[in-house]
């Protein structure tokens, strides 16, 4: 059982890898989460949000003001966490997207960068890092704890990788079985048409902002218990993670979006103890998507023909 | 018409509301009790003169600089070194004259902390410098503080804050810090030991508690840390597997850090496996408030400084009070501790000062300081014409108990792993610096 799945060849043994695998499979079931949202809404708008982070931080760090400066209830600030991703996607995708709406894809990814950077802005105004004592919004999951296989597992790492598969299945069924959901697809292949076809294309575009923007706040609630941190500049840019599951999955597959993320997710796990490349992990997600992107394109054919004239 | 007489006496009752509040403040401020006011004795600490009146002459500038990253806050120091100046001033000032401080934060940058101390010395034209505290600052400003004469009193991270003239740190800093709990855990049994620190400063802050284990022939493994911490739980499951059970696992961070590791060693159920050590910065009640019960009687933390107490001494009083009136949103804790010192002996040394207070007559009587003593302090501080000073090493170890600090071991003197060490305990004893 010691040198199961070629771990062996670096001189580690699975007991030593295990726990790493948890956690990153934890990490990797947020990634998986955020990945889902990302590629939903990309089908649905066209835009690829870059301030899931953000948005998700911000969420957070209500929550955490909510609990240590108020007397709201834990469920109600962590709800408000969840909804407070909803109701900003919404309101950017409400505000901004019809002035997007026939801009290039790169043009609207930059107007979402630009509520990133607001939001990272007053973020860092009014909770600025430092302070002397560090940030925490742990959720009462993650004092449940279980061994599997010798290793321990919290109840919250259950939760996100249980999130991510929930969540991937729901919206898989959502979207083949709905109504709403065949609009979606419908707008993905082409929003002209869809419109002429009597599609509400605004509603169904406010469902996808709202929508993923309330798995951008369950990643937003899920993360800093696992960072065993509240950092809002660590949770914006774990965005770059997400973007990578969601391109592995071509931004069209939340199946394979999923896997990418669970794979980003244990790769960068799994590096961190090796002190030759532990360094470098955080290229992991990057690396992944170049792969699997060269790997499932290898049977396209490249056409190339020549103007006549 | 009607409304614009409305807003007219809108105004009016408003001004009058707020004028109301104002004076019912001022006679609140003035009926208050007087913080720091009083004639010193063994059992009581004042601020500067204690006369209880405001200093109004003309001001003298101290200047200071803090670094501030993410992940590691030490304006904590100079902010309480200020409120400790703003103390004196409500109390008479250096004979009448108040202290003006300029802080200055830096982002762990050589240029900007080149600059910073240039323009205190040369812009703002400080007559000392105090309550520094960094990463680098004592490295890039080490020359130029020496080339121009000044002795900054301070609070030390790095080599060159303990092997400088430049500097006389109140703390013993988190190499010296470390080798006290490295001893301590070896006190107690450990049979490996894991040190973590920041990555900027472990070659020079781990060193210390590493020679510690191998004098002692255990085996000792350094995990360098990049700030801020992003994968905590990876980290420590390391550190973990390192040591093994019954191990030892040494933290060498601020309470912006140190948290996530503790919060990470209970979501893996490891807290009661290895004994944990750390330097001294997370000695204070906001922690242990959060990571006791669960932490209780595993931690075998190095405080440099008495236990966060009112109770322990008059200085110790003093700061909570001074926290209190001046910093309220300041918990009391060993940056405060550090805060307080440097502000206490820079004012010992203004006072001391005979004629006109200048940059020269200022450092030459910071160089003068010897046998300060105080309640939060395990031996007196003192700085003195030497190559370089370490006045505090001698420490004491406490640990959690039902969200206390409590003292685990008292004081006791760090092993001189050092050579700068032994010195300075010969230079102690030759020059009578402690009394």
């Amino acid at each position: 059982m010691s040198y199961v799945l070629g771990f062996s060849v670096f001189g580690v043994d699975w007991q030593f890898v295990k726990p790493f695998i948890v956690i990153g499979l934890a990490f990797g079931g947020v990634y998986a989460l955020s990945g889902v949202g990302l590629v939903v809404l990309y089908r649905a708008t066209g835009v690829l949000n870059v301030a899931f982070g953000a948005i998700g931080a911000a969420g957070a760090l209500i929550a955490y003001y909510l609990l240590n400066h108020t007397s709201c209830p834990d469920w109600l600030a962590f709800s408000i966490c969840v909804a407070f991703g909803g109701v900003v996607n919404l309101a950017y995708g409400m505000i901004f997207g019809p002035a997007f709406a026939r801009r290039d894809p790169l043009v609207k990814m930059m107007g979402t960068l630009g509520l990133a950077l607001i939001l990272l802005g007053l973020m860092a105004w009014r909770a600025p890092a430092g302070g002397a004592f560090a940030r925490f919004l742990p959720l009462p999951s993650s004092s449940h704890h279980f061994t599997i296989l010798k290793t321990t597992v919290s109840l919250t790492q259950v939760i996100a990788i249980g999130l991510a598969l929930a969540i991937t299945t729901a919206v898989s069924v959502f979207l083949r079985v709905t109504k709403l959901g065949t609009a979606m697809r419908a707008l993905a292949n082409d929003r002209d048409v869809t419109a002429t076809l009597g599609v509400p294309v605004r509603r169904v575009e406010a469902a996808a902002w709202f929508g993923s923007g309330l798995a951008c706040g369950a990643a937003g609630l899920l993360l800093p218990d696992l960072l065993t941190s509240l950092d809002y500049s660590a949770l914006t840019f774990l965005v770059i993670s997400s973007l990578a599951a969601a391109l592995i999955g071509r931004l069209r597959s939340l199946w394979v979006t999923m896997f990418g993320g669970l794979a980003v997710g244990v790769a960068q796990s799994v590096l961190s103890p090796y002190g030759n490349v532990s360094a470098y992990r955080s290229a992991a997600p990057f690396v992944l998507a170049i792969v699997a992107l060269l790997y499932l394109s290898r049977r396209r054919v490249v056409t190339i023909s020549r103007a006549t004239g | 018409m009607r409304s614009t007489k409305i807003k007219i006496g809108v105004a009016f009752a408003a001004s009058g509301l707020l004028a109301l509040m104002l004076t019912a403040a001022a006679i609140g401020a003035g009926s208050a009790a007087r913080v720091g006011s009083g004639t010193a004795s063994a059992t009581k600490s004042v601020c500067g003169l204690g006369t209880g009146k405001k200093a109004t002459g003309t001001p003298i500038k101290l200047g200071g600089i803090d670094m501030l990253i993410p992940g590691v806050d030490f304006t904590t120091i100079g902010k309480v070194a200020q409120a400790y100046f703003n103390c004196v001033n409500d109390n008479g000032g250096i004979h009448g004259r108040p202290i003006k401080y300029i802080l200055y934060n830096e982002q762990l940058n050589p240029a900007q902390e080149a600059s910073l101390a240039r323009k205190l010395i040369q812009s703002d034209k400080v007559v000392g410098i105090v309550g520094n505290t960094s990463f680098a600052e004592c490295g890039t400003n080490a020359k130029y503080y020496a080339s121009k004469g000044f002795v900054v009193i301070g609070a030390g991270v790095q080599a060159e804050c303990y092997s400088t003239p430049a500097f006389a740190e109140v703390n013993n800093g988190p190499r010296y810090s470390n080798v006290g709990a490295a001893q301590a855990l070896i006190k107690a049994g450990v049979k490996k030991l894991a040190i973590a620190s920041p990555d900027t400063i472990s070659a020079y802050a781990d060193g210390g508690p590493a020679l510690v284990a191998q004098k002692a022939g255990i085996p000792v493994k350094i995990f360098p840390t990049h700030l801020p911490v992003t994968d905590a739980t990876s980290q420590l499951l390391q550190m973990y597997q390192f040591a093994g059970e019954g191990g030892g696992i040494l933290l060498d961070f601020t309470p912006d850090t140190a948290p996530a590791f503790m919060k990470a060693a209970e979501a893996q159920n490891i807290v009661d496996k290895v004994k944990w050590g750390s330097s001294t910065p997370i000695a204070n009640t906001f922690m242990a408030g959060q990571f006791s019960p669960a932490f209780d009687g595993h931690l075998w933390i190095d405080n440099e400084f008495s236990n966060v107490d009112p109770t322990v001494g008059p200085d110790s009083a003093l700061m909570f009070q001074v926290l209190k009136k001046y910093a309220p949103t300041i918990a009391p804790q060993a940056f405060g501790q550090m805060g307080f010192l440097d502000g206490k002996f820079a004012v010992n040394a203004l006072m001391s000062v005979k004629g006109a207070i200048t940059a020269k007559s200022y450092n030459a009587a910071v160089r003068a300081l010897k046998n300060q003593k105080s309640d939060m302090l395990c031996a007196p501080f003192y700085v003195g014409n030497l190559a370089y000073h370490i006045p505090n090493n001698s420490d004491i170890i406490v640990d959690y108990k039902n969200g206390a600090v409590v003292v685990k071991q008292t004081c006791f003197r760090i092993e001189a792993v050092d050579k700068a060490i032994s010195q300075t305990r010969v230079w102690e004893k030759k020059f009578h610096l402690q009394g």
